[in-house]
């Protein structure tokens, strides 16, 4: 098939797309078709991490992604991080840390340390989770309140 | 990106089927698909097939004594994520993680990684390190190939018309180190990286050498220098420098052949040391 309909389960809601073509990259359905522009699009290579969604829970690159590769998963953007207790908490410690400038990397950087938080548990290492957050770029470079957003966050968990 | 046809076979009869419904080139293998996006992007001549692995039983890690055997389709986080993998082959670990980056290695695999044979790909030199085989099924057959006779080349393989890596095949735990240079640390390709491992059980060295294009190397010569499990530094040194004067290298746009010259000594100086030091302590 070039096009095909399919489902996707987003931020908790079933959706089902129809022609959606194979080449279609999962960074533009959840931009275009689901109107859902707090995933950003950097470099469209894999280099930044700006598209960064989490695919049943698993952090992922939307924009090397083939929307039908994950037909029939459960997709989470920055916008469901709203009900997510732990999307809840990174957030407010990026809050607290001033850990955005142009906020460009912002959606990219909550979602992958939520679901390392999720993969490693909430005590990993500070030093860790920084490592694992290599795959994402802030382009004001801005690091240093953002790892102070990973640290504020460790320091309180339970 | 040009339109194309996307199957997703769910025997590996129907994938290899597939795979001959069009002349090479014409059909991709679609694995993790972190590296074939850029092929179906269309600079180049795209594939107008695309048959993805996603729905075949590859994605395993199985231990079985002394014998680790990979699904070529399971993630590179998820293997990064076994337990026993850091104990039974510590320099596999740290190569699987100087790929990309996490959300990339969620999706990406090593059977993709190893029939990509990307020239500056960070698995082939450990693999050659640690006598990795590849097994492949095809339209007759399985066959079994050692890593130096599958990667042939930049980007080529001796995978036969029809042909898919079902796994790949560690032998017996190792001590090993794979040590890389790169302009930034994360997420960024190796100018020089370096692989090397110490079998107990035939008493000798492996060394290998990635980022110099067209492909990862063995160094017969060097290993020949490094004669026990903790070698004289002077002899560590002589290895070093034997393999940084005699591998043809190039300059391009991620190195000097200077420098690279200097990190391939560097390294593999600091890799041995490491890998010998490691087989002291038991492992």
């Amino acid at each position: 098939m070039t096009s095909a309909s399919l489902v996707l389960t987003v931020n908790g809601r079933p959706r089902p797309l129809e022609d959606v073509p194979s080449s279609e990259r999962l960074l533009d359905t959840v931009r275009w078709r689901f109107g859902l522009k707090g995933t950003k699009e950097g470099c469209r290579s894999g280099d930044c991490g700006a598209c960064t969604v989490l695919v049943d829970g698993v952090s992922t690159l939307s924009c090397l992604t083939l929307t039908h590769e994950v037909e029939g998963s459960s997709l989470t953007t920055i916008e469901g991080m709203a009900d997510d207790p732990v999307g809840r908490a990174v957030q407010e410690a990026f809050d607290r840390a001033g850990a955005l400038q142009c906020g460009y990397c912002t959606p990219g950087f909550v979602i992958a340390l939520v679901g390392l938080l999720r993969e490693r548990g909430q005590d990993a290492p500070v030093e860790e989770l920084l490592a694992d957050l290599g795959g994402n770029l802030c382009r004001c470079t801005g690091y240093v309140s953002i790892a102070r957003a990973v640290s504020l966050l460790q320091k309180e968990a339970p | 990106m040009p339109p194309f046809v996307l199957v997703t076979p769910i025997t590996v009869e129907a994938a290899i089927a597939e795979l001959r419904t069009g002349a090479p080139g014409e059909v991709a293998v679609l694995a993790g698909g972190t590296d074939l996006m850029f092929d179906l992007d269309g600079a180049k001549a795209a594939p107008r097939r695309v048959v993805s692995l996603r729905r075949l039983p590859w994605r395993t890690a199985d231990w079985n004594g002394p014998v680790l055997t990979v699904g070529s389709t399971l993630s590179l986080r998820s293997l990064e994520r076994d337990p026993e993998l850091a104990k039974q082959h510590p320099g596999f670990l740290q190569a699987i993680r100087a790929v990309g980056s996490v959300q990339l290695r969620h999706r990406a695999t090593l059977g993709g990684n190893l029939g990509r044979a990307a020239p500056a790909s960070d698995l082939i030199p450990i693999l050659l390190a640690l006598d990795a085989e590849v097994d492949l099924v095809g339209p007759s057959g399985s066959r079994s190939l050692p890593v130096d006779q599958f990667v042939l080349g930049a980007r080529r393989t001796a995978l036969a018309s029809g042909e898919l890596i079902r796994s790949v095949r560690f032998p017996e735990p190792r001590p090993s180190t794979y040590l890389w240079q790169r302009v930034r640390p994360a997420n960024d390709i190796s100018q020089i990286a370096v692989a090397t491992a110490y079998s107990p059980s035939d008493g000798r060295w492996r060394l290998a050498v990635g980022g110099i294009p067209p492909r990862a190397l063995r160094l017969p010569e060097a290993e020949a220098m490094l004669r026990s499990s903790s070698p004289a530094d002077a002899d560590v040194r002589s290895a070093a420098d034997r393999a940084a004067r005699h591998l043809v290298i190039t300059t391009d746009r991620r190195a000097s052949e200077e420098y690279r010259r200097h990190l391939v000594g560097t390294l593999l100086e600091r890799a041995v040391r490491s890998t010998a030091t490691a087989s002291k302590g038991g492992r």
